[in-house]
């Protein structure tokens, strides 16, 4: 993915630098609350709608951010540009990572709207992909571990007694305390985002203290999903083999040498065919199925 | 009390899980996916039997509790397993135990089928990128959202529909018959190692090997403090306070 994201970004940054000069396009329009509103209700509801392999969640981000491109880019050109930047590849978690980069990207694009209404040195498309992309790995780490992972269980184990006594209530509960929490949070990241971006929106483009927060947020990112990676994959052997009448338990001797080492090494193997490969996620699910499947059919796992 | 399944209610449970699956009622579908409570409640509703409906699903939802699904891998279908093995309890007059055999191996049939709409979904890329570069909002807010919904509903009602009215009387028979066999040993093992895909794209999303030491310290910390039981919240905060000292340690060193 970043090798096609970095060849794309490359092809418009050269165009973008003969138009600046060029031409100016008409003054935006200012972005309220409302319209923050509109764009994060416009993800929520695009969220996974669009979902592929190839772009993962692009085309529901790009999604909530048209009402407001609108009223940033009255200029068709500058308009097209903008939906094609945001249709490149982009997967996060959904309140955690889409609400607080729906706000800082509309504020990062406004920032870019108003430069090139006046004339002056815009923040670059490289800078708002780059920003966003190097938000979303670790907004999703925490976000899926968070909202998924936690909020949405602890609704479902308060109300599931009403459910196993047959009331409808024990299923109606925590779906609605589940989807009103994370709506209201979801938008609240979004506004933050949006004030953090305006008031980042020069940093970033310097580097500076956002370096800072990308790596914070990365070493967050990374640890939920090595916890998540010790819980919920689960890969064990039930090869038993003997020798000379005594018999070997392959994941006993497994468990005195490394605990947990297989699906650490599952993992492994993937991230290392992603960091070899690309980012090829189909591939690297058709290939994790088969070797899963062979191995299991032998119960060897 | 005597249910039966109609041609409609079939078609109604299809389509209730069209709706889920295709993800066209916004993010909050997520907990509807995950979860087998609504699926199960929109089942007793439409079958006229939502107290039985209830204590069934209360059942698979233990099987379920705790399911993530890192980076948008989920290894099982809850919604798709309640939307078959509820119908065949209520119509067979099965324990939720049984019900329980049901759902998990048709559970982790569904999870191919979601995986299967993000593989049709790419038809919807052609016209998006069409339509944005001729700078259309109304068209590609079609493709983006009208495309895929028509894909996930051709998809998923014919396929659910003729697996519930055709099928769900002879699923539980079938079903009975791989409960232990080599097919369900390997569907249990796929699913259980499928997690694997969606936490390693993210890895490679966040794209920071240097700070790879902080995955492999959560990595081991929580195998060798599982049997403590330790919750996520836990967790996260002890990650929030190494990221912190992470990032107060290097931004230091950087400004002497």
């Amino acid at each position: 993915m970043s090798e096609e994201v970095a060849a794309n970004n490359a092809d418009v940054a050269e165009n973008e630098d003969v138009q600046a000069e060029e031409h100016r396009i008409p003054q935006p329009d200012k972005i309220t609350n409302k319209d923050l509103m509109k764009s994060w209700f416009r993800w929520w509801w695009a969220n996974e709608v669009p979902h592929t392999f190839d772009r993962m969640l692009a085309p529901a981000f790009c999604f909530g951010l048209i009402p407001n491109l609108k009223k940033l880019y009255k200029d068709k050109t500058e308009l097209a540009k903008a939906f094609q930047r945001h249709l490149l590849f982009f997967n996060t978690q959904a309140t955690w990572g889409g609400g607080t980069l729906t706000g800082v990207t509309l504020s990062l694009e406004e920032a870019r709207a108003k430069a090139l209404a006046n004339g002056e040195e815009p923040i670059s498309e490289d800078m708002i992909n780059n920003t966003k992309v190097g938000l979303m790995g670790p907004l999703a780490g925490i976000g899926d571990s968070i909202d998924s992972g936690t909020v949405q269980y602890i609704f479902i184990a308060i109300f599931l007694p009403f459910a196993q006594k047959g009331n409808f209530m024990g299923a109606l509960l925590p779906f609605l305390c589940f989807a009103i929490a994370t709506f209201t949070y979801g938008y609240y990241f979004t506004k933050m985002g949006y004030s953090l971006g305006r008031a980042a929106a020069k940093e970033i483009m310097t580097g500076g203290r956002m370096a800072g927060i990308i790596d914070g947020l990365g070493v967050l990112g990374l640890y939920m999903m090595g916890i998540l990676a010790g819980q919920y994959i689960k890969i064990q052997s039930y090869l038993k083999f003997s020798i000379s009448k005594k018999v070997f338990d392959v994941q006993d001797i497994l468990n005195t040498i490394l605990p947990g080492i297989l699906p650490l090494f599952a993992v492994l193997m993937l991230y290392w065919y992603f960091q070899k490969k690309g980012l090829k996620i189909t591939r690297g699910l058709v290939y994790l199925t088969i070797a899963l499947v062979v191995l299991s059919i032998f119960y060897v796992i | 009390m005597h249910v039966t399944l109609s041609i409609w209610q079939a078609l109604l449970i299809a389509l209730w899980v069209a709706l889920v699956e295709s993800r066209i009622l916004g993010f909050s579908t997520l907990t509807m996916r995950f979860s087998p409570l609504m699926t199960g409640m929109m089942v007793g509703f439409i079958m006229g039997d939502i107290k039985q409906a209830m204590i069934v699903t209360a059942a698979i939802q233990l099987v379920y509790m705790g399911f993530v699904a890192p980076g948008g891998a989920l290894p099982a279908e809850p919604c798709i397993a309640t939307a078959i093995a509820v119908p065949v309890a209520l119509l067979g007059h099965m324990s939720p135990q049984g019900a329980i055999a049901i759902a998990v191996p048709v559970g982790l049939l569904g999870s191919y089928l979601y995986q299967f709409r993000f593989f049709l979904n790419t038809f919807a890329l052609k016209p998006m990128d069409k339509y944005a570069k001729e700078g259309n909002a109304r068209g590609l807010g079609f493709a983006i959202m009208g495309i895929p919904t028509l894909i996930s509903f051709a998809l998923f009602i014919p396929l659910m529909f003729i697996a519930l009215y055709f099928g769900a009387p002879v699923i539980s028979g079938l079903v009975a018959n791989i409960e232990h066999g080599t097919l369900i040993h390997v569907l249990n093992s796929v699913g259980g190692g499928l997690a694997a895909l969606g936490i390693a794209v993210i890895m490679q999303v966040i794209g920071k090997k240097q700070l790879l030491p902080f995955f492999f310290l959560a990595y081991f910390m929580s195998v060798a403090f599982a049997k403590l039981d330790i919750s996520m919240t836990i967790y996260a905060i002890f990650g929030a306070i190494f990221a912190i000292l992470y990032v107060t340690f290097t931004s230091k060193k950087s400004t002497n």
